[in-house]
């Protein structure tokens, strides 16, 4: 492994099943501590899938089971008995589509401590003011942190759910394509956002978007299906600066130069 | 507002390590000046062996830059900016070679003593070259075209030095000092080159601000 900090979590030979279909097959894969790793490939790769792996969301559809393990500090989270309401506090999620709750701002970032016990005015409000900051929204909106969290702008809902996840102390930040709904500018700033949040946190971002892979990780897994109804496979994975001079696997090369669909 | 901080950064450090290169490479001409005016061996070993320092600058820069091209997409004042330094770095390292060449030179010339209208020719064309060397750093730095501008008619001055030393060397030079005025020779010609270079960081400095290609 080459990065200059231990690994938060690591997968290894992870194959994963929706029902028979074979969605994914052996994948190794580090992921670094307080470093962001993307997941690139093309559409149905599985890089989706593999991300949802590391919170065990795809638990929550019917009829699909892993073979492999994906430890998170030392301890497979698939092994029998492991607290997976734990593991989704410790592992937040980050999607496409904003989706703030029909709450206030305040709400949305105090609903998660509430939920674990937190009960103190002060606590709380300490709590989402952090949280917000950690963000980078809190100056935008403490005026109005009584009003919905809906009526923000599509860039201003996704760092509301950034700091609805901050809320609960992750370890590891997951991120399922977060800027496909959102404006430009408004991606360079969670882009930017992102950056500073390496300090504290563990990133793994899915993205369709190779320029933004290549602008925010620190390493790069390139996922393919390799033919029609075949699983998803990791066919390389380095530090992204690598990835985009001179990957090592021709089918790589392909795909970032837009050679290959 | 700012974004793409991250980015703006790296660009920052990368402009940093090209205006310490620059700075290498000018007191590398200056300690040159220094070793052929006292005809300091030593000092000259010294210069030949300190030009791994100048490749490591060339080595870090063309990693760093070529990583933010691959990376980042720069577009306009960022994507010129990046591809100067990068071809910046290339000139200075020449620069630093024409002084190892100058103090292999040096090594070579133990036992003379040239003339002082020779050593006063010499030191006038090192200051010229050095003087040149900095300018067009400036006119980098302050992104600065009529200071740019003004280096090719400096460079005339340099060219017509080196060629009437040329001539009067040929008439003045003693039959058993054929090898010091090989050297000298040498000497002035790299002077000549270090000038020149000077003159193509100039017309990279035009192209980072105008974007236009020299003619």
């Amino acid at each position: 492994m080459m990065a200059d900090t231990d690994n938060k979590m690591r997968i290894e030979d992870l194959s994963m099943y929706y029902g028979s279909f074979k969605a994914l097959e052996d994948v190794d894969l580090d992921v670094p501590a307080r470093r962001i790793t993307a997941l690139i490939g093309p559409s149905g790769c599985g890089k989706s899938t593999l991300v949802r792996c590391l919170n065990r969301m795809n638990d929550l559809v019917d009829g699909t089971r892993v073979e492999g393990e994906v430890v998170l500090d030392d301890r497979n989270i698939y092994s029998p008995g492991y607290d997976t309401i734990q593991l989704r506090r410790t592992v937040g999620m980050v999607f496409q589509r904003p989706n703030p709750f029909p709450k206030s701002i305040y709400e949305n970032v105090a609903y998660g401590p509430r939920l674990v016990g937190i009960k103190g005015k002060q606590e709380l409000d300490s709590i989402v003011e952090e949280s917000l900051r950690k963000a980078a929204l809190w100056d935008e909106v403490k005026a109005n942190l009584r009003e919905s969290g809906l009526n923000l702008s599509g860039g201003q809902q996704q760092r509301l759910c950034i700091a609805r996840v901050i809320a609960v102390q992750p370890e590891v930040i997951l991120f399922d394509e977060p800027c496909s709904a959102i404006d430009p500018v408004a991606t360079q700033l969670i882009e930017d956002l992102m950056a500073d949040l390496k300090k504290n946190y563990t990133m793994v971002i899915v993205t369709h978007n190779m320029q933004q892979a290549a602008r925010v990780s620190d390493f790069t897994a390139f996922m393919l299906v390799l033919e029609q109804g075949d699983p998803g496979r990791l066919i390389e994975y380095d530090e992204t600066n690598k990835i985009f001079t001179k990957p090592d696997d021709e089918r790589t090369e392909r795909y970032i130069t837009g050679r290959f669909g | 507002m700012e974004v793409r901080k991250s980015f703006h950064e790296k660009l920052e450090e990368l402009y940093l390590d090209l205006i310490r290169m620059g700075n290498l490479t000018i007191e590398t001409v200056e300690r040159t000046q220094v070793a052929f005016a006292n005809l300091d061996q030593q000092l000259a070993g010294k210069i030949i062996e300190g030009d791994d320092d100048l490749d490591a600058y060339v080595t870090r820069i063309d990693g760093n830059g070529i990583g933010l091209l691959a990376r980042q997409a720069p577009v306009a004042i960022d994507l010129r900016t990046i591809i100067v330094i990068m071809r910046l770095s290339q000139h200075l390292e020449r620069v630093g070679d024409l002084c190892v060449n100058i103090s292999k030179a040096i090594s070579n010339m133990g036992g003379y003593t040239p003339a002082p209208w020779i050593m006063d020719n010499m030191d006038e064309m090192f200051k010229r070259s050095r003087n040149m060397i900095v300018q067009a750093m400036d006119s980098f730095k302050d992104r600065d075209e009529k200071l740019a501008e003004e280096l090719t008619k400096m460079d005339d001055k340099v060219d017509r030095i080196n060629r009437a030393f040329l001539t009067t060397y040929d008439k003045e030079c003693e039959e058993n000092e054929i090898e010091l005025v090989i050297r000298v020779v040498m000497i002035s010609r790299f002077l000549e080159r270090i000038a020149d270079r000077a003159v193509d960081i100039g017309e990279e400095v035009r192209y980072l601000v105008t974007g236009e290609f020299a003619d």
